[in-house]
Protein backbone atom coordinates (compact mmCIF):
# COMPACT_ATOMS: atom_id res chain seq x y z
CA UNK A 1 0.00 0.00 0.00
CA UNK A 2 3.17 2.70 0.86
CA UNK A 3 4.77 1.06 -2.23
CA UNK A 4 1.55 1.65 -4.51
CA UNK A 5 1.75 5.29 -2.73
CA UNK A 6 4.96 5.69 -3.06
CA UNK A 7 5.19 4.72 -6.69
CA UNK A 8 2.34 6.78 -7.80
CA UNK A 9 3.94 10.06 -6.20
CA UNK A 10 7.04 9.34 -8.12
CA UNK A 11 4.80 9.01 -11.40
CA UNK A 12 3.12 12.19 -10.81
CA UNK A 13 6.51 13.89 -9.56
CA UNK A 14 7.93 13.16 -13.14
CA UNK A 15 5.10 14.40 -14.59
CA UNK A 16 4.86 18.17 -12.71
CA UNK A 17 8.70 17.87 -13.69
CA UNK A 18 8.16 17.18 -17.65
CA UNK A 19 5.64 19.71 -17.39
CA UNK A 20 7.91 22.56 -15.89
CA UNK A 21 10.27 22.12 -18.04
CA UNK A 22 8.51 22.66 -21.16
CA UNK A 23 8.63 26.09 -20.95
CA UNK A 24 12.12 26.45 -20.37
CA UNK A 25 13.36 29.44 -20.36
CA UNK A 26 10.07 30.75 -18.61
CA UNK A 27 11.50 28.28 -16.02
CA UNK A 28 15.01 29.49 -16.00
CA UNK A 29 13.50 33.25 -15.34
CA UNK A 30 11.50 32.03 -12.40
CA UNK A 31 14.40 30.24 -10.37
CA UNK A 32 16.30 33.11 -10.86
CA UNK A 33 13.82 35.34 -9.47
CA UNK A 34 13.07 33.46 -6.76
CA UNK A 35 16.77 33.60 -6.09
CA UNK A 36 16.95 36.76 -6.42
CA UNK A 37 14.47 37.27 -3.86
CA UNK A 38 16.53 35.84 -1.27
CA UNK A 39 19.33 37.66 -2.25
CA UNK A 40 18.28 40.91 -1.98
CA UNK A 41 16.45 40.43 0.86
CA UNK A 42 19.51 39.04 2.93
CA UNK A 43 22.20 41.57 1.06
CA UNK A 44 19.81 43.94 2.49
CA UNK A 45 20.23 42.94 5.90
CA UNK A 46 24.11 42.01 5.71
CA UNK A 47 24.89 44.96 3.98
CA UNK A 48 23.22 47.57 6.56
CA UNK A 49 24.49 44.70 9.28
CA UNK A 50 28.56 46.84 9.01
CA UNK A 51 26.98 49.88 10.26
CA UNK A 52 26.21 48.46 13.31
CA UNK A 53 26.93 46.36 16.46
CA UNK A 54 25.51 43.18 16.08
CA UNK A 55 22.06 42.08 16.56
CA UNK A 56 21.38 40.87 20.24
CA UNK A 57 25.08 39.75 20.76
CA UNK A 58 24.82 37.35 17.51
CA UNK A 59 27.53 37.56 14.68
CA UNK A 60 26.27 38.04 11.33
CA UNK A 61 27.93 34.02 10.48
CA UNK A 62 25.83 33.30 13.59
CA UNK A 63 22.55 34.75 12.31
CA UNK A 64 23.06 33.63 8.93
CA UNK A 65 22.98 29.83 10.75
CA UNK A 66 19.33 30.90 11.67
CA UNK A 67 18.62 32.80 8.58
CA UNK A 68 20.04 29.62 6.06
CA UNK A 69 18.78 26.84 7.64
CA UNK A 70 14.89 28.63 7.73
CA UNK A 71 15.14 29.55 4.06
CA UNK A 72 16.32 25.95 3.34
CA UNK A 73 13.85 24.47 5.30
CA UNK A 74 10.84 26.55 4.13
CA UNK A 75 11.91 26.84 0.60
CA UNK A 76 11.62 22.25 1.09
CA UNK A 77 8.44 22.64 2.32
CA UNK A 78 7.26 25.10 -0.03
CA UNK A 79 8.29 23.20 -2.55
CA UNK A 80 6.93 20.06 -1.92
CA UNK A 81 3.41 21.02 0.08
CA UNK A 82 2.64 23.56 -3.14
CA UNK A 83 -0.72 21.49 -3.97
CA UNK A 84 -2.20 22.88 -0.45
CA UNK A 85 -0.88 26.09 -0.06
CA UNK A 86 -4.14 28.36 -0.14
CA UNK A 87 -4.16 29.73 -3.64
CA UNK A 88 -3.35 26.05 -5.21
CA UNK A 89 -5.85 24.51 -3.26
CA UNK A 90 -8.68 26.96 -3.44
CA UNK A 91 -8.40 26.47 -6.76
CA UNK A 92 -8.86 22.74 -6.81
CA UNK A 93 -12.16 23.33 -4.88
CA UNK A 94 -13.54 26.43 -6.95
CA UNK A 95 -12.75 24.31 -10.08
CA UNK A 96 -14.20 21.05 -8.57
CA UNK A 97 -10.59 19.20 -9.15
CA UNK A 98 -10.82 18.19 -5.31
CA UNK A 99 -14.17 16.04 -6.20
CA UNK A 100 -12.08 14.38 -9.10
CA UNK A 101 -9.45 13.46 -6.66
CA UNK A 102 -11.82 12.41 -4.27
CA UNK A 103 -13.77 10.20 -6.83
CA UNK A 104 -10.37 8.46 -7.99
CA UNK A 105 -9.31 4.85 -6.45
CA UNK A 106 -6.07 6.35 -5.31
CA UNK A 107 -5.21 8.14 -1.86
CA UNK A 108 -6.53 11.86 -1.53
CA UNK A 109 -3.01 13.47 0.09
CA UNK A 110 -0.85 11.80 -2.60
CA UNK A 111 -2.91 13.05 -5.43
CA UNK A 112 -2.89 16.12 -3.75
CA UNK A 113 1.32 16.49 -3.53
CA UNK A 114 1.39 15.34 -6.98
CA UNK A 115 -1.25 17.95 -8.62
CA UNK A 116 1.42 20.98 -8.05
CA UNK A 117 5.13 21.02 -7.19
CA UNK A 118 6.72 24.77 -7.52
CA UNK A 119 10.23 23.27 -8.62
CA UNK A 120 11.17 27.43 -9.22
CA UNK A 121 11.52 27.21 -5.05
CA UNK A 122 14.86 25.34 -5.92
CA UNK A 123 16.37 28.66 -5.97
CA UNK A 124 15.50 29.44 -2.42
CA UNK A 125 16.88 26.13 -1.35
CA UNK A 126 20.21 26.52 -3.38
CA UNK A 127 20.76 29.76 -1.93
CA UNK A 128 19.61 28.92 1.88
CA UNK A 129 22.00 26.14 1.98
CA UNK A 130 24.81 28.26 0.55
CA UNK A 131 24.13 30.51 3.37
CA UNK A 132 23.90 28.08 5.77
CA UNK A 133 27.10 26.43 4.60
CA UNK A 134 28.87 29.96 4.82
CA UNK A 135 27.55 29.76 8.77
CA UNK A 136 28.87 26.27 9.20
CA UNK A 137 32.29 27.36 7.93
CA UNK A 138 32.57 30.38 10.04
CA UNK A 139 31.24 28.63 13.08
CA UNK A 140 33.80 25.67 13.81
CA UNK A 141 32.14 25.29 17.01
CA UNK A 142 29.52 23.26 14.87
CA UNK A 143 31.73 20.35 13.74
CA UNK A 144 30.78 17.50 16.06
CA UNK A 145 29.64 14.26 15.36
CA UNK A 146 26.77 14.40 17.45
CA UNK A 147 25.20 17.78 16.84
CA UNK A 148 25.69 17.32 13.18
CA UNK A 149 23.42 14.15 13.22
CA UNK A 150 21.24 15.92 15.20
CA UNK A 151 20.78 18.66 11.78
CA UNK A 152 18.94 16.82 9.69
CA UNK A 153 16.54 16.26 12.38
CA UNK A 154 16.35 19.59 12.95
CA UNK A 155 15.76 20.27 9.59
CA UNK A 156 13.12 17.72 9.46
CA UNK A 157 11.14 19.22 12.45
CA UNK A 158 10.95 22.58 10.63
CA UNK A 159 9.75 20.95 7.64
CA UNK A 160 6.66 19.67 9.29
CA UNK A 161 5.73 22.41 11.37
CA UNK A 162 5.82 24.42 7.70
CA UNK A 163 3.97 21.68 6.43
CA UNK A 164 1.72 21.43 9.07
CA UNK A 165 0.85 25.16 8.46
CA UNK A 166 -0.33 24.45 4.86
CA UNK A 167 -2.01 21.58 6.17
CA UNK A 168 -3.98 23.77 8.24
CA UNK A 169 -4.46 26.73 5.05
CA UNK A 170 -5.88 24.26 3.04
CA UNK A 171 -8.58 22.91 5.49
CA UNK A 172 -9.36 26.12 6.39
CA UNK A 173 -9.57 26.84 2.20
CA UNK A 174 -12.47 24.37 2.72
CA UNK A 175 -14.64 26.38 4.72
CA UNK A 176 -14.00 29.53 3.61
CA UNK A 177 -13.37 28.37 -0.43
CA UNK A 178 -10.76 31.38 -0.72
CA UNK A 179 -7.22 31.88 0.68
CA UNK A 180 -6.80 33.64 4.29
CA UNK A 181 -4.72 35.91 5.01
CA UNK A 182 -4.51 35.13 8.64
CA UNK A 183 -2.26 31.96 8.00
CA UNK A 184 0.22 34.53 5.92
CA UNK A 185 0.83 35.96 9.24
CA UNK A 186 1.72 32.76 11.07
CA UNK A 187 3.81 30.72 7.89
CA UNK A 188 5.38 33.64 6.36
CA UNK A 189 5.90 35.71 9.88
CA UNK A 190 7.06 32.84 11.64
CA UNK A 191 9.28 31.98 9.15
CA UNK A 192 10.30 35.94 8.93
CA UNK A 193 10.59 35.44 13.09
CA UNK A 194 12.88 32.47 12.52
CA UNK A 195 15.40 34.29 10.18
CA UNK A 196 16.43 35.94 13.63
CA UNK A 197 17.86 35.31 17.04
CA UNK A 198 14.33 35.28 19.30
CA UNK A 199 15.54 37.15 22.17
CA UNK A 200 15.27 40.05 19.85
CA UNK A 201 11.62 40.11 19.87
CA UNK A 202 9.31 41.54 22.34
CA UNK A 203 8.65 38.91 25.77
CA UNK A 204 4.98 38.63 24.53
CA UNK A 205 5.76 38.36 21.25
CA UNK A 206 8.99 35.63 22.09
CA UNK A 207 6.61 33.25 24.56
CA UNK A 208 3.44 33.40 21.85
CA UNK A 209 6.19 32.31 19.45
CA UNK A 210 7.44 29.30 21.94
CA UNK A 211 4.76 28.15 23.73
CA UNK A 212 1.62 28.47 21.88
CA UNK A 213 3.01 28.24 18.34
CA UNK A 214 6.54 25.95 18.57
CA UNK A 215 8.45 29.11 16.37
CA UNK A 216 11.32 29.39 19.28
CA UNK A 217 11.60 25.60 20.14
CA UNK A 218 12.27 24.80 15.32
CA UNK A 219 15.50 26.85 14.89
CA UNK A 220 16.62 29.23 17.92
CA UNK A 221 16.71 27.17 20.55
CA UNK A 222 18.47 24.31 18.57
CA UNK A 223 20.49 27.00 17.01
CA UNK A 224 21.61 27.91 21.03
CA UNK A 225 22.99 24.56 21.72
CA UNK A 226 24.14 23.80 18.00
CA UNK A 227 26.13 27.26 18.21
CA UNK A 228 27.37 26.66 21.91
CA UNK A 229 25.11 29.96 22.96
CA UNK A 230 23.89 29.95 26.90
CA UNK A 231 20.34 30.28 26.68
CA UNK A 232 19.51 34.01 27.75
CA UNK A 233 16.00 33.00 29.54
CA UNK A 234 17.41 30.12 31.39
CA UNK A 235 14.58 27.51 29.85
CA UNK A 236 15.67 23.97 31.03
CA UNK A 237 18.38 21.79 29.02
CA UNK A 238 16.41 19.94 26.86
CA UNK A 239 14.98 22.57 24.96
CA UNK A 240 17.26 22.62 22.17
CA UNK A 241 16.06 18.77 21.47
CA UNK A 242 12.13 19.38 21.27
CA UNK A 243 12.13 20.55 17.52
CA UNK A 244 11.63 17.08 15.80
CA UNK A 245 8.80 16.49 18.97
CA UNK A 246 7.43 19.73 18.15
CA UNK A 247 7.19 19.56 14.16
CA UNK A 248 5.44 16.00 14.47
CA UNK A 249 3.23 17.49 17.29
CA UNK A 250 2.25 20.15 15.30
CA UNK A 251 1.76 18.12 11.67
CA UNK A 252 -0.08 15.47 13.47
CA UNK A 253 -2.81 17.92 14.76
CA UNK A 254 -2.80 19.26 11.65
CA UNK A 255 -3.64 16.16 9.99
CA UNK A 256 -6.50 15.94 12.43
CA UNK A 257 -7.90 19.25 11.58
CA UNK A 258 -7.42 18.24 7.80
CA UNK A 259 -9.95 14.85 8.40
CA UNK A 260 -12.23 17.07 10.21
CA UNK A 261 -12.23 20.05 6.85
CA UNK A 262 -12.48 16.65 4.55
CA UNK A 263 -15.53 15.82 6.66
CA UNK A 264 -17.77 18.56 5.89
CA UNK A 265 -15.67 19.18 2.44
CA UNK A 266 -19.23 20.13 0.32
CA UNK A 267 -18.39 20.47 -2.71
CA UNK A 268 -19.00 24.06 -4.45
CA UNK A 269 -21.08 22.09 -6.99
CA UNK A 270 -20.26 22.73 -10.54
CA UNK B 1 -10.33 66.31 -16.31
CA UNK B 2 -13.53 65.95 -15.34
CA UNK B 3 -13.64 62.04 -16.47
CA UNK B 4 -9.94 61.43 -15.17
CA UNK B 5 -11.90 62.79 -11.80
CA UNK B 6 -14.84 60.43 -11.94
CA UNK B 7 -12.36 57.34 -12.81
CA UNK B 8 -10.28 58.15 -10.04
CA UNK B 9 -13.63 58.56 -8.01
CA UNK B 10 -14.98 55.06 -8.90
CA UNK B 11 -11.62 53.26 -8.41
CA UNK B 12 -11.48 54.58 -4.93
CA UNK B 13 -15.44 53.73 -4.02
CA UNK B 14 -14.41 49.75 -5.67
CA UNK B 15 -11.89 49.50 -3.62
CA UNK B 16 -13.40 50.47 -0.39
CA UNK B 17 -15.62 47.94 -0.60
CA UNK B 18 -13.36 45.18 0.03
CA UNK B 19 -13.73 45.67 4.22
CA UNK B 20 -12.82 42.35 5.80
CA UNK B 21 -10.02 42.20 3.13
CA UNK B 22 -8.68 45.76 4.50
CA UNK B 23 -8.96 44.81 8.40
CA UNK B 24 -7.19 41.48 8.30
CA UNK B 25 -4.63 43.40 6.11
CA UNK B 26 -4.00 45.69 8.66
CA UNK B 27 -3.41 42.89 11.10
CA UNK B 28 -0.87 41.49 8.83
CA UNK B 29 0.28 44.69 8.21
CA UNK B 30 1.20 45.70 11.83
CA UNK B 31 2.41 41.82 12.52
CA UNK B 32 5.68 42.22 10.18
CA UNK B 33 5.78 46.26 10.75
CA UNK B 34 6.24 44.53 14.57
CA UNK B 35 8.64 42.10 13.31
CA UNK B 36 10.77 44.55 11.23
CA UNK B 37 11.01 47.15 13.69
CA UNK B 38 12.60 44.36 16.34
CA UNK B 39 15.04 43.46 14.06
CA UNK B 40 16.10 47.38 13.73
CA UNK B 41 16.10 48.20 17.34
CA UNK B 42 17.98 44.99 17.97
CA UNK B 43 20.57 46.17 15.77
CA UNK B 44 20.91 49.76 17.16
CA UNK B 45 20.98 47.87 20.71
CA UNK B 46 22.13 50.35 23.23
CA UNK B 47 23.54 53.38 20.89
CA UNK B 48 21.10 56.65 21.44
CA UNK B 49 21.17 56.57 17.36
CA UNK B 50 23.05 55.65 14.33
CA UNK B 51 23.56 57.47 11.11
CA UNK B 52 21.29 60.10 12.72
CA UNK B 53 18.37 58.46 12.92
CA UNK B 54 17.21 57.19 16.56
CA UNK B 55 15.20 55.01 17.82
CA UNK B 56 11.90 56.82 17.09
CA UNK B 57 13.54 57.49 13.67
CA UNK B 58 13.49 53.83 13.16
CA UNK B 59 10.32 52.65 14.07
CA UNK B 60 8.60 55.80 12.28
CA UNK B 61 10.36 54.77 9.38
CA UNK B 62 8.89 50.85 9.75
CA UNK B 63 5.35 52.38 10.70
CA UNK B 64 6.21 54.67 7.44
CA UNK B 65 7.01 51.92 4.75
CA UNK B 66 4.22 49.99 6.32
CA UNK B 67 1.68 52.72 5.73
CA UNK B 68 2.65 53.44 1.86
CA UNK B 69 3.45 50.47 0.21
CA UNK B 70 0.23 49.71 -0.60
CA UNK B 71 -0.33 53.64 -1.66
CA UNK B 72 2.97 53.52 -3.90
CA UNK B 73 2.36 49.49 -4.87
CA UNK B 74 5.96 48.51 -3.80
CA UNK B 75 4.98 45.00 -4.22
CA UNK B 76 4.29 45.49 -8.37
CA UNK B 77 0.71 45.83 -11.02
CA UNK B 78 0.27 43.57 -13.52
CA UNK B 79 -3.36 44.66 -14.35
CA UNK B 80 -2.10 46.59 -17.71
CA UNK B 81 -0.22 43.47 -18.93
CA UNK B 82 -3.15 40.81 -18.23
CA UNK B 83 -5.93 43.32 -20.52
CA UNK B 84 -2.62 42.64 -23.18
CA UNK B 85 -2.27 38.91 -22.47
CA UNK B 86 -6.67 38.73 -22.51
CA UNK B 87 -6.88 41.32 -25.43
CA UNK B 88 -9.07 43.31 -23.62
CA UNK B 89 -6.47 46.02 -24.69
CA UNK B 90 -8.17 46.23 -27.70
CA UNK B 91 -10.84 47.57 -26.02
CA UNK B 92 -9.40 50.05 -24.03
CA UNK B 93 -7.09 51.92 -26.80
CA UNK B 94 -11.25 52.23 -28.57
CA UNK B 95 -11.56 54.97 -25.98
CA UNK B 96 -11.33 58.51 -26.75
CA UNK B 97 -8.93 59.08 -23.55
CA UNK B 98 -5.13 58.53 -23.48
CA UNK B 99 -4.53 54.62 -22.22
CA UNK B 100 -2.26 56.25 -19.82
CA UNK B 101 -4.21 59.08 -18.27
CA UNK B 102 -7.09 56.04 -17.60
CA UNK B 103 -5.25 53.94 -15.98
CA UNK B 104 -3.50 56.55 -13.79
CA UNK B 105 -6.51 57.91 -12.89
CA UNK B 106 -7.32 53.77 -11.96
CA UNK B 107 -3.93 54.27 -9.57
CA UNK B 108 -4.65 57.23 -7.87
CA UNK B 109 -8.20 56.07 -6.89
CA UNK B 110 -6.68 52.41 -5.46
CA UNK B 111 -3.85 54.46 -3.69
CA UNK B 112 -5.94 56.53 -2.15
CA UNK B 113 -7.86 54.10 -0.59
CA UNK B 114 -4.67 52.31 0.69
CA UNK B 115 -3.59 55.44 1.91
CA UNK B 116 -6.85 55.99 3.82
CA UNK B 117 -7.91 52.60 4.91
CA UNK B 118 -4.37 51.16 5.24
CA UNK B 119 -2.15 54.48 5.92
CA UNK B 120 -3.80 56.92 7.78
CA UNK B 121 -4.94 53.46 10.65
CA UNK B 122 -1.19 52.36 10.28
CA UNK B 123 0.20 55.71 11.16
CA UNK B 124 -2.74 56.59 14.04
CA UNK B 125 -1.93 53.10 15.65
CA UNK B 126 1.93 53.56 15.68
CA UNK B 127 1.22 56.88 16.69
CA UNK B 128 -0.98 55.97 20.15
CA UNK B 129 1.43 52.71 20.43
CA UNK B 130 4.91 53.49 19.85
CA UNK B 131 4.57 57.37 19.44
CA UNK B 132 6.22 57.34 16.07
CA UNK B 133 7.65 60.82 14.76
CA UNK B 134 5.08 62.99 13.16
CA UNK B 135 5.79 66.17 10.95
CA UNK B 136 6.27 69.19 12.68
CA UNK B 137 4.08 71.82 11.21
CA UNK B 138 1.56 72.34 8.33
CA UNK B 139 4.72 73.30 6.04
CA UNK B 140 5.64 69.97 6.57
CA UNK B 141 3.12 68.13 5.97
CA UNK B 142 2.43 69.61 2.66
CA UNK B 143 6.09 68.54 1.57
CA UNK B 144 5.39 65.27 3.17
CA UNK B 145 2.43 65.19 0.99
CA UNK B 146 3.63 66.35 -2.42
CA UNK B 147 6.42 63.75 -1.96
CA UNK B 148 4.01 60.74 -1.72
CA UNK B 149 2.03 62.30 -4.59
CA UNK B 150 5.50 62.40 -6.88
CA UNK B 151 6.28 59.03 -5.43
CA UNK B 152 2.72 58.21 -6.78
CA UNK B 153 3.75 59.25 -9.94
CA UNK B 154 6.72 57.68 -10.36
CA UNK B 155 6.24 54.56 -8.90
CA UNK B 156 2.84 54.38 -11.38
CA UNK B 157 5.18 55.53 -14.44
CA UNK B 158 7.48 52.66 -13.76
CA UNK B 159 5.19 50.04 -13.25
CA UNK B 160 3.32 51.28 -16.34
CA UNK B 161 7.20 50.79 -18.74
CA UNK B 162 7.41 47.38 -17.02
CA UNK B 163 3.84 46.35 -18.15
CA UNK B 164 4.55 47.62 -21.46
CA UNK B 165 6.73 44.70 -21.63
CA UNK B 166 3.66 42.64 -22.62
CA UNK B 167 3.41 44.31 -25.87
CA UNK B 168 6.79 42.85 -26.65
CA UNK B 169 7.54 39.63 -25.07
CA UNK B 170 4.71 36.60 -24.37
CA UNK B 171 7.31 36.21 -20.34
CA UNK B 172 6.44 40.01 -19.64
CA UNK B 173 5.26 38.28 -16.05
CA UNK B 174 8.67 37.10 -15.35
CA UNK B 175 10.27 40.79 -16.33
CA UNK B 176 8.05 42.39 -13.82
CA UNK B 177 8.72 39.99 -10.96
CA UNK B 178 12.03 40.71 -11.34
CA UNK B 179 11.48 44.72 -12.09
CA UNK B 180 9.22 44.89 -8.73
CA UNK B 181 11.95 42.79 -6.88
CA UNK B 182 14.51 45.32 -7.60
CA UNK B 183 12.18 48.17 -6.48
CA UNK B 184 11.45 46.55 -3.31
CA UNK B 185 15.39 46.78 -2.50
CA UNK B 186 16.33 49.75 -4.40
CA UNK B 187 13.46 51.78 -3.19
CA UNK B 188 14.31 51.38 0.87
CA UNK B 189 11.72 49.46 1.36
CA UNK B 190 13.47 46.12 2.39
CA UNK B 191 15.80 48.50 4.87
CA UNK B 192 16.61 52.53 4.59
CA UNK B 193 19.41 53.13 1.81
CA UNK B 194 21.04 55.39 4.54
CA UNK B 195 22.50 52.38 6.01
CA UNK B 196 23.72 50.86 2.94
CA UNK B 197 27.28 51.27 1.94
CA UNK B 198 28.52 54.53 0.39
CA UNK B 199 29.33 53.20 -3.05
CA UNK B 200 25.81 51.16 -3.14
CA UNK B 201 23.96 54.83 -2.07
CA UNK B 202 25.33 56.83 -4.79
CA UNK B 203 25.04 54.44 -7.44
CA UNK B 204 20.98 54.23 -5.98
CA UNK B 205 21.06 57.68 -6.22
CA UNK B 206 21.24 57.48 -10.50
CA UNK B 207 18.15 55.55 -10.53
CA UNK B 208 14.87 56.72 -9.97
CA UNK B 209 13.97 53.97 -7.41
CA UNK B 210 14.60 55.66 -4.29
CA UNK B 211 12.38 58.40 -4.79
CA UNK B 212 9.40 56.20 -4.99
CA UNK B 213 9.75 55.44 -1.46
CA UNK B 214 13.21 56.65 0.38
CA UNK B 215 12.59 60.50 -0.65
CA UNK B 216 9.07 60.75 1.02
CA UNK B 217 10.41 58.49 4.31
CA UNK B 218 13.58 61.05 4.54
CA UNK B 219 11.32 64.23 4.04
CA UNK B 220 8.72 62.86 6.67
CA UNK B 221 11.81 62.17 9.33
CA UNK B 222 13.62 65.11 8.24
CA UNK B 223 16.82 64.94 10.21
CA UNK B 224 19.23 67.28 9.82
CA UNK B 225 21.16 66.40 7.05
CA UNK B 226 17.82 65.93 4.75
CA UNK B 227 17.37 69.05 1.93
CA UNK B 228 13.44 68.19 1.52
CA UNK B 229 13.47 70.69 -1.63
CA UNK B 230 16.11 68.88 -3.33
CA UNK B 231 14.54 65.67 -2.66
CA UNK B 232 11.19 67.23 -4.27
CA UNK B 233 12.95 68.64 -6.65
CA UNK B 234 14.64 65.62 -7.90
CA UNK B 235 11.36 63.49 -7.34
CA UNK B 236 9.42 65.76 -9.69
CA UNK B 237 12.42 65.46 -12.24
CA UNK B 238 11.86 61.58 -12.25
CA UNK B 239 7.78 62.03 -12.32
CA UNK B 240 8.32 64.06 -15.37
CA UNK B 241 11.37 62.10 -17.16
CA UNK B 242 9.61 59.00 -16.44
CA UNK B 243 6.07 59.90 -17.53
CA UNK B 244 7.64 60.65 -21.05
CA UNK B 245 9.40 57.46 -21.39
CA UNK B 246 5.95 55.80 -20.89
CA UNK B 247 4.58 57.73 -23.43
CA UNK B 248 7.21 56.95 -25.72
CA UNK B 249 7.28 52.96 -25.62
CA UNK B 250 3.49 53.41 -25.33
CA UNK B 251 3.19 54.73 -28.84
CA UNK B 252 5.58 52.18 -30.40
CA UNK B 253 3.89 49.48 -28.55
CA UNK B 254 0.49 50.71 -29.93
CA UNK B 255 1.45 50.85 -33.44
CA UNK B 256 2.96 47.18 -33.41
CA UNK B 257 0.26 45.93 -31.86
CA UNK B 258 -1.72 43.66 -33.99
CA UNK B 259 -5.13 42.37 -32.47
CA UNK B 260 -6.24 38.96 -33.53
CA UNK B 261 -10.01 38.41 -34.15
CA UNK B 262 -12.37 35.74 -32.25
Amino acid sequence: MIFDNLRLYHFLWLAQLRQTLQYRVSFILDVLSTSLVTILEFSAFALIFAKFQGLGGWSLPEIMFLYGMVEFAFGLTDMVFDGFDSPTFSAHIRKGTLDQFLLRPANLMIQIFGSSLSFRRIGRVILGAGIFGYALIYNPQVWHLEKLMYLPLVVLGMNLYFGALFLVGASITIFTVDSTDAMNLLTYGGKDMMSYPMNIYADWLRIVFTFLFPVALLNYHPALFFLGKPDPFGLPDFMPFLAPVAGLVMFLLALQFWKFGLKHYQSTGN
Amino acid sequence: MRLFWEITKRAFARHLTYRTATITGLITNLFFGLLRASVLLALLGNSSSTGGWSAQDLVTYVALTQAIMMVVSIFGWSELMNTVYRGEIAAELLRPTSLYLFWLAQDIGRGLTALVTRGISIMLVCYLVFAIRLPTDFWHWMTVFLSLALAIGISFAFRFIVNLAAFWSPDARGIARFAFIVLGFASGFLMPLRFFPDWLQQFLALTPFPHMMNSTIEIYIGSSNTKPLELLALQGFWAIALTLVAQLILSRATRRLVILGG
